[in-house]
């Protein structure tokens, strides 16, 4: 049982870490970043070849995030800029990059799997129950990304701008702010943030060019139910991540891997707006 | 251009057109297709049979997305809903030619319940676009895990494989799959330049607009989703029983997303694009992918986001303007001779007892901010009511909840008598209401004679294969349409209208649908004198002679003493006073809240 409730809450966090960068770009942009799976993907080759180059593999996730913003930054001035004004054409123009990434990947890489080191391993012992270390440091991890990009939100400049964006983006650009520039850091950090917990969840799994494309599923799907929101990105992660640990234990895994989907389908329809409201 | 009475009724000239066109491309395919098989290599028959029944696929997604604008992942869902029902059935049942049949039926039948499950789950009122992408994107996810958690009895990931079917040779499925290309590729040809097609249209361009003209838009996308569910499992069963082999990837997200970037490149809205644009890409992919696996999916790729970033309207397209310059020809533009006849409206029911509109207790709160609070007013026919009041008085919300049911907070609105409960918009429509709109948010690429013959969808209907050739209107509709100069310009698009011309079509669309009660959100912003007397004129008329009962939120104040009966004032979201032009304008209370000041609402 207390094996259950760990499962659940670590899986949540790592669905927290892991829909986080499509969250910022949603909120920011208003747009849905459709190669937030290629980013992810990113992230697992930056893990593999800090492996390989004998690095340590707590270095991986800070390069992936360095690797990701700056791929972002690119990414944004090229394909997304012209599309501010056709949303679902940049669902389709960032779904076409995360073909290119991919593709590119493949070329560079194969098609085989490919396995990361883990930076810790073994089990801690929590009062009677051992449980995967390093999940729970993921969990450290997820908290530490909330309570930071709240931070950056609430305690700076750069947020102040975003949120000035998020709420009208006219008027921000009336009182002065570049909402462009504005713009372009915030898929810089989305793309980061994917990278970076690309990084974080490759040493549980391992590496291959479509690695990405379930999470991204996911992660959109999470992101819609949230809304834009910290805490309610955190809530509707443990709600569907909780569920799905549920169903894949007691009824299939199969099924299991359905939930999210389903679920956030349904809440979606009885919330066409989501749980949260504005940030 | 405006006449009295019916003329004959036939063939309009452009259906005509569409007829021809398609009777040619459907005689040139056919040839096409009887002679190929003659003259190729088997593997090219083969890679083309696949591409056949892909593309007839990829044309239902570009009239999904294309032409309604219903961006969906999971038409490839379908495909693999028909090739299962084709290997399951063969697979544990039996196989015969009744057996085959019954298949195809369940297949066919299969698919239009999913499509009308994921319809009703999509396309509610209100719900944003993104919600149905949403949707079908969810659709092949499930498929796919259902097939994976069939087991055994469906393969699971391995798929199923040499069930029986009919080994004929290949160039009886390529006939096979060719012709079942052309008969869905005629068959929706003729759909998109169909009235209805025009309809589709509109719902893209602006479908909270079509709801209030009393187009049942929800209906319509889910017969649409429905239509395009069966063809694709039609094609999916075809192809399972020419290759002899289903996988779980036949239904799965990729597929669907592939079938976009077919649409796409080909040019969405084009119809004839993404049918050629897969068949090209497809049989492209088939040669190359054998040489450069990964570089040619790289390329489709590049040129994916190429063509949405810079060509949103696909390669196709592009060529044929190519052709068009090297090969010039110009067609005579037939919408303008569709002919405009008026006729006299019924006069609505002025002796009915019950009032054309009344509200009791209308209340709308957004969390604690009250905008309406408890509004009581009542029309009657033949009468000219102006609503007034300062900015941020509750006018437009008060239109917007008698409007549309799911608006109000609490109250009860009655339209003829009928209290319109939770209603949509279009069934508050059927009621009697006709609205414009504050903003002239018209159909840009929509013709002006389009717009009207959308407005009489509710009454008229929408000829699903076929274009009308006259539109009947009532009298005041063509009124307005000669005053502003419209009816000689039924063929331009709404976007390249003067904004006069636009607030004119506004008024005669909504006039279009016979309403017995009009609610005007300022009909005469931005207009000229002249402009303004001209639809202040036609307003009287529609009060006086007609019957109609006029609800009229106006800012210019001596437009609404010009021409009103009675003047309801709101403020703050509450019935500040009620009265004649000159109650209202000798009132001390008015004034005080125009100047600013606060006041009390009277009790």
């Amino acid at each position: 049982m207390a094996n259950l409730a760990l499962d659940m809450i670590t899986t949540s966090a790592i669905l927290f870490i892991v829909a986080s960068g499509l969250m910022i770009i949603l909120g920011v942009m208003k747009l849905i970043n459709f190669a937030h799976g290629a980013f992810l993907t990113v992230g697992g080759y930056a893990a593999y070849l800090t492996t390989e180059a004998g690095l340590s593999p707590w270095l991986a996730p800070l390069l992936a995030v360095a690797a990701g913003f700056g791929a972002g930054i690119i990414v944004e001035r090229i394909i997304v800029r012209p599309l501010y004004h056709r949303p679902l054409d940049a669902i389709l123009a960032t779904w076409g990059l995360g073909i290119i990434i991919g593709q590119l990947i493949t070329l560079g890489f194969g098609r085989e799997v490919q396995f990361a080191a883990s930076p810790m391993t073994g089990t801690l012992d929590l009062g009677g129950v051992e449980y995967s270390a390093y999940r729970l440091t993921l969990t450290a991890f997820a908290i530490a990304i909330g309570a930071a990009l709240t931070a950056l939100l609430y305690l700076t400049r750069f947020g102040l701008n975003a949120r000035a964006v998020i709420m009208n983006e006219t008027l921000a650009r009336g009182v002065g702010i570049d909402s462009a520039r504005v713009r372009s850091l915030t898929f810089g950090l989305g793309a980061g943030l994917a990278c970076g917990a690309g990084a974080l969840i490759t040493p549980l799994l391992s590496v291959d060019p479509n690695m990405g494309l379930p999470w991204l599923v996911n992660s959109f799907m999470l992101v819609l139910v949230s809304g834009v929101s910290i805490p309610s990105l955190a809530v509707a992660s443990l709600i569907l991540g909780s569920a799905q640990v549920a169903v894949s234990t007691y009824v299939s895994p199969i099924i299991g891997g359905l939930t999210i989907v389903v679920l956030a389908a349904v809440l979606l329809r009885l919330y066409p707006k989501g749980l949260g409201r504005g940030m | 251009m405006a006449c009295d009475g019916s003329g004959p009724v036939g063939t309009s000239p452009i259906t005509r057109r569409v007829r021809r066109t398609a009777l040619i491309g459907a005689a040139v395919a056919t040839v096409v297709v009887a002679t190929a098989p003659f003259q190729l290599d088997i593997y090219t028959k083969n890679v083309l049979i696949r591409a056949f029944f892909l593309a007839a696929l990829a044309m239902t997604v570009d009239v999904l997305w294309g032409y309604t604008g219903i961006l969906t992942f999971g038409q490839s869902a379908f495909f693999g809903i028909g090739a299962y029902a084709c290997a399951l059935v063969a697979t544990h049942y039996g196989f015969g030619p009744f057996w085959f049949a019954g298949s195809f039926l369940i297949a066919l039948l299969a698919a239009v319940a999913v499509a009308w499950l994921i319809g009703w789950l999509a396309f509610y009122h209100g719900a944003s676009p993104l919600y149905a992408s949403i949707v079908t994107l969810a659709l092949p996810i499930v498929f796919v895990q259902l097939i994976f958690a069939g087991g055994r009895f469906t393969g699971s990931s391995s798929g199923i494989s040499s069930f029986p079917s009919y080994y004929w040779s290949f160039e009886t499925w390529f006939w096979i799959a060719g012709g079942y290309l052309i008969a869905v590729t005629v068959l929706g040809y003729l759909l998109v330049k169909s009235d209805f097609g025009r309809v589709l249209v509109a719902i893209r361009e602006n479908e909270e607009r079509c709801a209030y003209l009393g187009v049942p838009v929800s209906r319509v996308k889910i017969l649409l989703m429905m239509a395009a569910g069966a063809i694709g499992a039609g094609a999916g069963f075809g192809y399972a029983a020419f290759t002899n082999v289903v996988a779980p990837e036949l239904g799965g997200f990729l597929l669907g997303t592939e079938l976009l970037i077919f649409t796409a490149l080909g040019g969405r809205g084009t119809l004839i694009g993404p049918v050629l644009g897969t068949i090209g890409i497809d049989v492209t992919a088939s040669y190359l992918s054998g040489s450069l696996p990964f570089l040619w999916k790289l390329i489709t790729g590049v040129a994916f986001v190429v063509v949405i970033v810079l060509l949103p309207q696909g390669l196709i397209p592009i060529l044929g303007q190519g052709l068009r310059r090297l090969w010039p020809w110009r067609r005579p533009a037939l919408a303008s001779e569709v002919a405009l006849h008026s006729f006299a409206p019924t006069t609505p029911h002025g002796e009915t007892p019950s009032a054309p509109l009344r509200t009791e207790g209308l209340r709308r709160h957004y969390g604690s901010l009250k905008v309406l609070d408890g509004i009581a007013i009542e029309s009657r026919g033949s009468e000219l009511l102006s609503i007034v009041g300062p900015n941020g008085a509750g006018k437009t919300t008060l239109m917007r909840c008698v409007s549309d049911g799911g608006e109000r907070s609490s109250g009860q609105v009655f339209v003829n008598g009928t209290e319109i409960g939770r209603g949509t918009p279009q069934s508050v429509v059927a009621l009697g209401i006709g609205r414009s709109f504050q903003n002239t948010n018209l159909f840009e690429t929509l013709t002006v004679a389009d717009c009207l013959m959308l407005a009489r969808w509710r009454i008229d209907g929408a000829s699903l294969f076929a274009r009308r050739s006259e539109i009947a209107l009532p009298r005041p509709a063509v009124g307005i349409l000669e005053a502003t100069g419209l009816d000689q310009a039924l063929a331009t698009e709404t976007r390249n209208l003067s904004h006069g011309q636009k607030r004119g079509l506004e008024l005669a669309m909504v006039l279009a649908t016979e309403p017995s009660v009009l609610l005007l959100d300022e009909p005469t912003a931005g207009l000229t004198k002249a402009e303004r007397t001209a639809i202040g004129d036609v307003l009287i008329t529609l009060a006086r002679e007609h019957g109609l009962s006029i609800l009229l939120i106006e800012h210019d104040l001596d437009f609404v003493r010009d021409i009103s009966d009675r003047i309801v004032v709101l403020h703050q979201g509450a019935l500040l006073m009620e009265g004649t032009v000159d109650e209202v304008i000798a009132s001390e209370l008015v004034k005080a809240v125009y100047s600013g000041q606060t006041v009390e609402p009277a009790p």
